[in-house]
């Protein structure tokens, strides 16, 4: 490369780790960065999203703890890991979750999604996606029930669907919505919406917060500032994140230009739905990506296309996590396709 | 195949249990089984089937050229399982259209070919009898195994009959063709690891032994 | 091996196999078609309550209407149903549109009186289970089709907003299935609402 001054030497085959960042530390950062998130979620949706999460934190990090003595070996939750699938679990679910619904997916997201292939550092798909993608194709309509942020009363009352006994279905929202709502806010995220509906909402307030939705996937500006101190601390690669997030805008523009009145502007694709939270906090996780710095351009781009095709094209509203899922699938074939070159060595002819 | 496990019915039955050991036949496993009834419809189904090719085969066998051997085994099950078909119509159109294109597909149900193959080819009638009996009833019993669990958890119900009353919230997974895959993988977990444990029980002792002598 | 042989061999399974075959068939022939003919009568009674006698008809493609002896005719069929006194009760007519996952076929029943259909039920589907299967049995859904009116094209809206007689509420959560009854209802009657009233006399003499 001539003219290019390079300081840096990067070989990167391997996540090599140096100097006094170890996993646990890495992770418990991680965790104080998703806090604010959890924090603003609680503002939104009051105690019931504030419960949701305790009790999606716990249950990830009991079912750990069990699952492991169970197999007779040491408990492997101090290493931050299950309280952050717990966590980033319960930020992706409706805020008026019910609760034993949340409990399933804690023991699916742990169990099978991660010590059954060995635990930290051998799963090879996000676990708490794993939980989330179990609890949407078992319980469809549970998992759309969506309530209007700032909600009359949140502090001290729950969202009766939080409170569902066991094995029951929670009783209808509707009478409960139109009684709480404050104007102008509906139980409707923005993605079904214009899905179903072909009702546009305005990008800008789910930047800020307080629309329906997830109860973390709001709001965009926090779900950034916490990702970018997670990379200014070089615990978290920026490429994953800013590489989904441009092909999700690129491919969306270009359906927009195609038919704008079906489909929306970037921007709307960018702030609607889970995909800062997707991109930033689950499409990053370190084991189930790739990690050649090609790849990781790779496996971004594609997730993003992914998100935009399915929420364009497919049968559901919101397609963040089924091309997440699919990205941490491809990884590894994406590691083999991008091999970073060793240092000093030539580029063959005719190679890629 | 030493004396004392030679019971071709027993070993069917549950040791060499076609869903949970040989793993044969998964298409009709996985795709009817989110009911018992049609669990046990379609097991019944391949038992018919499997008796009835495997007494047959095994009554030609030392007629069958070994070149044509497959072809005529294919025809014997392709006949056992028009015969089926017809029957189960006769009996109830609605297990009929629940079992839908998989009663016709028992006739590519691999354990049928396996066993016709396998055992009924080699042995005389009334053993061939038995194994495909066992093997049917192993099947119809893994059949309803799943069933049971994706009855109950998809609908709330067993056989039809409510369990938790009008208020249960189904678990749609079950219902749909991944509950499968992830219902036969937990029976599946489940042996597993109580075998493992009944290995490490029996292992302990030993190693004990070891360590004092 | 000879190939006499494999002859010899060949042919005789597929004696055997045919000796089977036929015997089944000869065996279970009428009780399939019993059984059959139950189905469809008790489907008809259960979307015209009250009915007594039923007369099938074969609907040409140039509109004009035969008697069938049989329900396994092919081509499109209609039923008429009548009550005791051999009053025309409705007739029950095929519908079937592409849903979610597979196409629905259903049986309605329309009331030329009235000009409403009075009744619907989906006679086979692979809509997802919990979700679109509900619109064979879910109650709420159901109701729409006691008196829905044809006078306007039917149409199905989002549900809780029906506020016509040609309106279906659909079902939240199987907005997909729950349109596709509305459009095969409507493609349906377009076709065959002429064709009834234009035999309407015919149909209402019924056997005579």
């Amino acid at each position: 490369m001539p003219g290019v001054k390079t300081t840096v030497i990067e070989v990167r085959t391997s996540p090599h780790l140096h100097g006094p960042l170890s996993v646990d530390k890495i992770m418990r950062h991680v965790v104080y960065a998703l806090l604010p998130i959890a924090a603003f979620s609680v503002w939104n949706f009051g105690i019931s999203a504030g419960v949701l999460l305790a009790f999606t934190t716990l249950g990830c990090v009991l079912t750990e703890h069990v699952t492991c003595r169970l197999n007779g070996n040491r408990s492997t939750v101090n290493d931050y890991s299950a309280a952050i699938t717990g966590l980033l679990l319960g930020l992706t679910l409706p805020p008026g979750f019910p609760l034993w619904m949340a409990a399933i997916g804690c023991l699916v997201a742990i169990a099978p999604g991660k010590l059954l292939f060995g635990g930290l550092g051998s799963n090879v798909f996000n676990p708490a996606l794993v939980g989330r993608a179990f609890l949407q194709a078992a319980f469809p309509v549970a998992i759309t029930n969506y309530t209007p942020a700032l909600a009359n009363g949140r502090f001290w009352e729950f969202i009766p669907s939080s409170l569902a006994l066991p094995l029951m279905k929670s009783a209808p929202l509707n009478d409960w919505i139109a009684q709480v709502r404050v104007d102008g806010f509906t139980g409707a995220t923005p993605l079904v919406l214009l899905k179903f509906d072909r009702i546009y909402s305005d990008p800008w307030p789910m930047f800020w917060g307080q629309r329906a939705g997830s109860s973390g996937e709001m709001p965009g500006f926090l779900i950034l500032l916490c990702g970018g101190y997670l990379v200014v601390r070089h615990m978290m690669d920026w490429r994953i994140p800013v590489a989904m997030l441009s092909g999700a805008a690129v491919s969306g523009w270009v359906f927009h230009l195609l038919n704008p009145t079906a489909y929306p502007d970037p921007l709307f694709t960018l702030f609607t739905g889970g995909l800062l939270l997707g991109a930033t906090f689950m499409a990053t996780d370190p084991v189930a990506s790739p990690v050649t710095p090609r790849g990781m351009w790779v496996y971004g781009v594609l997730m993003g296309v992914l998100t935009v095709l399915i929420r364009n094209l497919g049968g559901l509203a919101e397609g963040v996590m089924y091309a997440i899922l699919l990205g941490n699938a491809l990884s590894p074939l994406i590691d083999r396709l991008t091999p970073p070159r060793p240092y000093g060595a030539r580029k063959p002819a005719g190679a890629i | 195949m030493s004396q004392e496990q030679d019971n071709p019915f027993l070993n069917g039955l549950w040791k060499e249990s076609p869903v949970f050991v040989q793993f044969l036949g998964m298409c009709p496993t996985l795709a009817v089984t989110n009911s018992v009834r049609n669990a046990i419809a379609m097991g019944l189904a391949t038992t018919f089937v499997l008796v009835l090719t495997n007494v047959l085969v095994s009554s030609v066998r030392k007629l069958v050229p070994n070149q044509v051997r497959i072809a005529t085994f294919i025809a014997i099950a392709a006949t056992a399982v028009t015969v089926t078909d017809y029957l189960v119509k006769a009996i109830s159109i609605d297990i009929y259209k629940a079992l839908g294109p998989f009663l016709a597909l028992i006739v590519v149900n691999c354990v049928i070919l396996a066993r016709a193959e396998a055992f009924a080819a080699k042995n005389n009638v009334s053993r061939s009898f038995a194994d495909g009996l066992g093997n049917g009833v192993g099947f119809t019993l893994g059949l309803t195994m799943l069933g049971t669990v994706r009855e109950v958890l998809g609908a709330g119900s067993f056989l039809g009959v409510s369990l938790f009353g009008p208020n249960f919230e189904p678990w749609v997974l079950f219902l749909l063709p991944p509950g499968g895959f992830i219902t036969l993988a937990f029976w599946l977990l489940l042996f597993a690891w109580y075998r493992d444990r009944k290995a490490r029980a029996a292992a302990a002792p030993a190693a004990m032994q070891e360590v004092h002598s | 091996m000879s190939s006499f042989s494999i002859i010899r061999c060949l042919g005789l399974v597929s004696l055997i196999s045919g000796v089977l075959i036929v015997g089944a068939s000869l065996v279970t022939k009428d009780q399939i078609r019993i059984n059959q003919e139950i189905i469809m009568r008790d489907s008809i009674a259960q979307l015209l309550p009250g009915v007594e006698k039923q007369v099938a008809y074969g609907v040409e493609p140039n509109g004009e209407l035969t008697r069938l002896t049989s329900v396994d005719a092919k081509g499109p069929k209609m039923f008429a149903g009548y009550d005791k006194q051999g009053k025309l009760l409705g007739v029950v007519l095929e519908a079937s549109e592409r849903g979610y996952a597979d196409i629905i076929s259903a049986l309605y029943a329309y009331d030329p009186a009235t000009k409403a259909i009075v009744g619907f039920s989906v006679v086979e589907m692979k809509e997802t289970p919990g979700l679109g299967d509900k619109i064979t049995k879910d109650k709420e859904f159901l109701e729409n089709f006691r008196k829905l009116d044809t006078s306007k094209p039917i149409v199905a809206v989002k549900h809780g907003t029906k506020k016509n007689p040609w309106e279906i509420d659909a079902i939240s959560g199987a907005t997909i299935s729950s349109r596709a009854v509305g459009r095969m209802l409507q493609k349906s009657m377009t076709e065959m609402a002429p064709i009834v009233t234009r035999h309407l006399d015919r149909i209402q003499r019924g056997t005579e």
